[in-house]
This record gives C-alpha cells, structure tokens and sequence, in this order.
C-alpha cells in the first residue's frame, strides 16, 4: 500500500514537471506548479517545490535556462522569470512569493522595447526571504540571507545580511 | 494509474498537438484572444466595457459602484488571480490599451482613475482606502507601474512616470519621473537616461 502511495506520488511530481528537460531524484512537488515558456528548466535532486500555499511559477522563455540546484527549497508563490538564465545555487531557500527576473521586460524609455537581459545568480545556502524581489543583474553571495520584501538589482557579497528598499548590507 | 499509462496519454497528446502546423499556430492564439474577449463581457458584466477588453485569467469583479474599461485593456491571466472592487457609490475608470498583470488588486470605495496605456505589473496593490487614509487615486496616462508596487489613498502618479518594483508610494509623484523606495522617492527620468542605458 505505501509502496502504491509514494509510486502515484512520484508519477504526480513527473506529471507536474513534465516540461522541465532535467528533474533529479526524489524531487517533491505539493500543490501547483505553473511551468511555461519555451525554455529549459533543470530541478536537481531533492528540491521541494511547496506549492501548497500558493502556486510555484517557472517560467523559461525561449533560448533561457533556469537551474535549480540540489536541496534547494522554494515556497508558494514564488516566481522565477527567465528570458536568459537564473541559477539557484544548492540548499538555497526561495521564500514566499518572492520574485526573480532577469528582464525588465520594458524599456524606461519606449516601453514596448525589451531591453538586455543580465543574469541573475543566488548561490549555495542563500535565504531569501518572503516577497523579496531579484532584479536583473542581482548577485547573491553564498549564504547570504536577504530580508523579507529587498529588492535587489546588484552583487552582494557572501555571508552578509541584506536587507531594505533600497537594498544595504546590514552585517557582514 | 501507473507512470507508464501517464506517458501514454502524453505521448498521446503531444501527437495531437503536432497536428496542428506551425504555419497554423496563430488560430490557438487567435481562439485564446477570443475566449478572453468573451470572458471579460462575463465577468466584468456590471460594467460599462469598450471594445475588445481582453481577460485572461481568473479575475474577480465586484461592481457595487461604477466601472468603466477604455476598449483594447488587457487583464492577463497568471498563477494568482486579478481582483476589481468597487464598492457602493465607489468608481473605478480604467482607459483605453492598458495593461494589467496577474495578480493585481484594485480597490474603490471613493475613485480609482487609471489613465490610457499604463502597464501594471504583477501583484500591484491599490487602494483609495486604509485604516489610517483616504483619498482617491488617481494613475494619469503612460505610467508603468513593476511587481509588487503598493499605492496608497490620495496618490497621484503623473503622467509617463516609472515606479520600480516593490515600491510603497505614499506621496504623489510627478510626471515623467521614477519613484523608487519604501516610502518611494521620485527621480526625474531625463536626467536619468544620461546615465543608464535602460
């Protein structure tokens, strides 16, 4: 019986991650997943994906790469936005909808341009915290913890605590 | 059912999908941006709609006041669903070939004008009402407002101005600038582009 359980379990988790072109092993997926776009989306082994408060949105536009590395846990209604490429470094933790870009997606200036996309990186063991936004160019340092509602555009650097809106590192 | 039968049925349906050419895939698109049309004349049905107002997506109307959406709007569709309300005597005014995210919540009990051609990213908070406030709202012509951004009671935000994502403006923000911060404070966009390629 529970050989049955964690069998339909599993075969829901490959449904829900049916578009992603690499999922790892014994990755969990709990309530909803939106995955759209074009792209390609790699989840490493063991990522939760807790979906259960909110839905999870991935979305990889065509040409673009999100990677979720190994352990790496992401709660309800976060939103992870790639026209090129965003990692998420190994044991990383995604708070409640927070929201990653790589693209602005408008220009300032003519709106209906999109302008460059630059990179966004979140290394190992970084926490971010709920509602945090990642702009285009943002650097996470290793084990960083960014407070709740940051919104980041810019490197920061490893084992500091950022926080703010703007964004400043409050502790190093 | 097993993981096999699973890949059956998708297998199954990727065969279905490969049947429709590529040269032909505009008629999904075409069929999408018909059911949206047909959606909003649903949902928005207490309000005075212009022409091909399109909702994609989950969106709840209350419409105890007065609403109005300017023709070409877009309300898309996303993992979160779009609020409306506006309650008795209340008005909300939307113009024409706005665009509006997933996730938004507009709420009225005095008045709420967004202007023409304004883009509101996801998860975009406004009020004319709080517990401390109030006052109404008004968002002028051209105005990109990002994720995430909270306008508070009496704020206008002037005409062509940029507010970044997760701002909370609780002042109002003249034309053509961009408002950043928490409370946000306005740079003028000229002497912006000077120096930044965005």
């Amino acid at each position: 019986m529970i050989a049955l359980g964690a069998r339909l379990r599993r075969a829901a988790t490959r449904w829900k991650l049916r578009r992603c072109a690499e999922v790892g092993e014994g990755v969990r997926v709990l309530g909803r997943v939106w995955i759209h776009g074009g792209g390609t989306i790699r989840v490493g082994d063991r990522v939760l994906l807790d979906g259960s408060v909110s839905p999870i949105e991935l979305h990889a536009g065509a040409g673009a790469e999100i990677v979720l590395g190994a352990d790496v846990r992401v709660d309800g209604g976060a939103s992870l936005e790639a026209a090129r490429s965003i990692a998420i470094g190994e044991r990383a933790h995604l708070g409640c909808f927070c929201k990653i870009l790589d693209n602005h997606f408008h220009r300032v200036s003519s709106r209906d341009q999109r302008p460059v996309s630059e990179p966004v990186i979140v290394e190992e063991d970084v926490d971010l915290g709920a509602r945090a936004i990642l702009l285009p160019g943002a650097r996470v340092g290793r084990a960083t913890v960014v407070g709740p509602g940051t919104v980041l555009a810019r490197r920061v650097p490893a084992e500091a605590l950022v926080a703010g809106l703007p964004a400043t590192v409050k502790r190093r | 059912m097993s993981p096999s039968i699973l890949e059956e049925l998708m297998t199954g349906a990727r065969r279905l999908w490969s049947h429709i050419p590529a040269d032909r895939a505009f008629l999904l698109r075409d069929a999408d941006l018909l059911v949206g049309i047909a959606r909003a004349r649903v949902v928005l049905r207490g309000a005075t709609l212009g022409a091909r107002v399109y909702v994609g997506g989950p969106l709840k109307v209350v419409a105890d006041g007065e609403i109005t959406v300017g023709e070409l709007t877009c309300f898309f569709g996303g993992m979160i669903a779009s609020e409306l309300i506006c309650h008795p005597g209340a008005r909300v005014a939307i113009g024409r070939s706005s665009e509006l995210n997933y996730g938004v919540s507009v709420e009225a009990r005095q008045a709420i004008t967004i202007g023409a051609s304004c883009k509101l990213g996801s998860m975009v908070r406004i009020a004319d009402w709080s517990p401390v406030a109030s006052g109404p709202v008004v968002i002028e012509d051209e105005v990109w407002l990002a994720h995430g951004v909270v306008i508070e009671p009496g704020v206008t935000i002037g005409r062509g101005s940029v507010v970044s994502a997760g701002s909370v403006v609780t002042s109002s923000i003249p034309p053509d600038s961009l408002a950043i911060g928490n409370p946000a404070r306005a740079l003028r966009l000229d002497l912006l582009a000077k120096t930044t390629s965005r």
